[in-house]
C-alpha cells in the first residue's frame, strides 16, 4: 500500500532505520528552518538522489510519490498568493472586484513559490525514510527510541489489520458496483453506509477471532517479536552529516548572495 | 452586467478546485514554520496523554479492548481511504471525526486519530510528519469533542437517534476545517479566504459524510445492538 511498497524492494531496507530516521529527520529541520526557495530545491535534488541512486527507487516512482502531496500544496499556496489590494496596486494578474484588486503581487509570488520549494525539500525528506524502510522496520526503531510500548502495539496492530479490512472493502465495493450501486448521489450515500457498517462489523468479529487465537497461544497482554537483524548505518549517518552541511551552505549564500 | 460574470467566473474556478479537496482537511508536509510545528505538538500533548491513559486503564479492565480498538483504528484508516459521493457531484474523503467520536468517545479517538494520521502521512502522503500536530488538534481533537458534546447535548434534548448522528458528524466536520483554517490564518493571515475555499468545498462534503454516518449508525444499530452496548454508545 502506498510507499510501503517500494520499501520492500529497497537497497536500504537491511540498514538501521534509526540511520535512516536520522538523515530524513535531519534534513526536514533544517530545510524547514531554513527555508528559502534554494534550500528547498537543493533538499528535494539531493534527497531526490539519495532515494533514486542509493536506494534504488526508480526515478518514476519517486516523481509519481511527488505529485501526490502537490494537488493540496497547489490549493494552498494559490489561497497565501492571492490578496486583496487597494485599486491602484501594480499586480501580476488579478481581477478588479468592488472598490479593491483581488490578485498576485511580485513579492507574494515569490513568498509562494518559497513555501512550495520549502514543502517539496520536506516531503523528499521524509520520502527517504519512507521509501526505504518498511512500517515493521520504523515501529522497530520507534520502539528502541522508547515511545510507549502500549502505542507501538496499537500501531503494529492497526498497520497489520489495514490491509484486511481494506481487502473486505474492496471487495464489497467491487459487488456494490457490479450491481449498479453507485449510480445516483441517494444510492451512492446508501451503498457506501452499508459498506462502511459492514467493514466494521467484519473488524469487530475479526478481532474477536484474532483475540480467540491469541490466547489460545498463550497471550497475556504484550505481543512480543523477535527484534531484525540490521547493518550498521555508519554510512547513513555521515550521509546525514554531507546533506545538513550542503543545505546549511545553500542556506548561507541565499541569505548573503541572493 | 459585468460583475455578474466576475463572480460567475470566480465560482467556475472554485469549481475547479473541488475534485481536488480529497485531502484539503489536512495541512501539507511543510506548511507550517518550524514553531508553529513544535507549538501545536505541544498543543496535543495532554489530549493524547489523557486519550492514551483511557485507553490504559479499558485494556487493563479487559485486555480484548486493546484488539478490538486497534481493529476501530484500522477501520477509520480503510473509511477515510473510500471515497464519499458529494452533493456537487465531485468526490472527496470522509474524516469519520463524527463517527469516532460517537463510537469511541473523544479521549480514545485522539490516540487512534494520532496514530492514523501518521499512517496517512507516511503511506499515502496525506498531511505530513511536520504538521502532525496541527492536524492531530484538528482532527484527532477539537473535531471529536465537538461532535461528542453535540451528540450527547441533543441526545440529552431527546431528539431522534438520526437528527443526533447527523449534526454531530456534520458539525465535527465543519468544525475540523474551521480550526484548520484558523490553524493556517495564524501563519499567513487572511481568515476570510481560507474559510470561503473551505466553505465551498467543505459544506457540500460535511452534509454528505452527515448523511452517510447515518446510515452506517442506522445499519449498526439494526445488527450489532451488542457490540453498541460494549462501546457504551446506546
Amino acid at each position: 500500500m502506498g510507499t510501503d511498497r517500494y520499501a520492500y524492494q529497497s537497497r536500504l531496507r537491511r540498514l538501521d532505520p534509526i540511520a535512516k530516521l536520522t538523515l530524513s529527520f535531519a534534513a526536514v529541520v533544517i530545510c524547514l528552518s531554513c527555508g528559502g526557495i534554494w534550500t528547498g530545491i537543493c533538499t528535494l535534488i539531493i534527497m531526490g538522489a539519495l532515494t533514486t541512486l542509493w536506494g534504488g527507487v526508480r526515478p518514476r516512482v519517486f516523481l509519481r510519490f511527488l505529485r501526490f502531496p502537490m494537488a493540496f500544496l497547489m490549493i494552498g499556496c494559490i489561497t497565501i498568493m492571492v490578496n486583496r489590494h487597494p485599486a491602484d496596486t501594480p499586480v501580476l494578474f488579478g481581477l478588479p472586484i468592488g472598490g479593491s484588486v483581488w490578485g498576485v503581487t511580485s513579492g507574494s509570488l515569490t513568498h509562494g513559490f518559497g513555501i512550495i520549494c520549502k514543502s517539496m525539500g520536506v516531503i523528499a525528506s521524509v520520502y527517504f525514510l519512507t521509501l526505504n524502510t518498511p512500517m515493521t522496520d520504523l515501529t522497530f526503531a520507534l520502539r528502541r527510541l522508547h515511545v510507549p510500548q502500549l502505542l507501538i502495539e496499537l500501531m503494529d496492530l492497526i498497520y497489520r489489520f489495514i490491509f484486511v479490512l481494506s481487502d473486505t472493502a474492496s471487495n464489497i465495493r467491487t459487488a456494490q458496483h457490479s450491481r449498479l450501486g453507485y449510480v445516483g448521489f441517494r444510492r451512492s450515500i446508501t451503498s457506501l453506509g452499508t459498506l462502511a457498517s459492514m467493514v466494521f462489523l467484519r473488524a469487530w468479529s475479526k478481532g474477536d477471532q484474532v483475540y480467540s487465537a491469541l490466547e489460545s497461544r498463550g497471550y497475556t497482554g504484550i505481543l512480543l517479536t523477535l527484534p531484525e537483524e540490521y547493518k550498521k548505518g555508519t554510512a547513513c549517518y555521515l550521509a546525514a552529516l554531507a546533506v545538513v552541511l550542503i543545505q546549511l551552505l545553500c542556506c548561507f549564500l541565499e541569505v548573503h548572495f541572493i | 452586467m459585468k460583475r455578474s460574470l466576475v463572480k460567475v467566473y470566480l465560482l467556475l474556478a472554485l469549481l475547479c478546485i473541488l475534485p481536488t479537496s480529497a485531502s484539503a482537511m489536512h495541512i501539507g508536509e511543510g506548511l507550517l514554520p518550524v514553531g508553529w510545528s513544535i507549538s501545536w505538538a505541544v498543543v496535543c500533548l495532554p489530549f493524547i496523554v489523557t486519550g492514551f491513559l483511557s485507553i490504559k486503564k479499558r485494556i487493563g479492565a479487559t485486555p480484548k479492548a486493546k484488539i478490538l480498538l486497534a481493529m476501530c483504528g484500522a477501520f477509520a484508516f480503510v473509511l477515510s481511504a473510500l471515497k464519499i459521493p458529494s452533493v456537487t457531484g465531485s468526490c472527496s474523503h470522509p474524516t469519520g471525526v463524527g463517527l469516532g467520536a460517537i463510537l469511541f468517545g473523544p479521549t480514545a479517538t485522539s490516540v487512534l486519530g494520532l496514530i492514523v494520521l501518521v499512517f496517512q502521512a507516511l503511506l499515502l502522503a496525506h498531511g505530513g510528519i511536520t504538521t502532525l500536530g496541527a492536524n492531530t488538534f484538528s482532527m484527532a481533537i477539537a473535531g471529536p469533542i465537538m461532535s461528542w458534546v453535540v451528540f450527547k447535548l441533543l441526545k440529552k434534548a431527546k431528539a431522534p437517534v438520526g437528527i443526533c448522528v447527523f449534526f454531530a458528524a456534520a458539525l465535527g466536520d465543519l468544525f475540523t476545517y474551521v480550526v484548520t483554517s484558523v490553524q493556517l490564518t495564524m501563519v499567513y493571515g487572511g481568515f476570510g479566504k481560507f474559510i470561503s475555499v473551505f466553505a465551498v468545498t467543505q459544506i457540500p462534503l460535511a452534509i454528505a459524510e452527515g448523511l452517510l454516518t447515518v446510515v452506517i449508525f442506522n445499519v449498526l444499530t439494526k445488527y450489532s445492538k451488542t457490540e453498541l452496548h460494549d462501546l457504551a454508545v446506546m
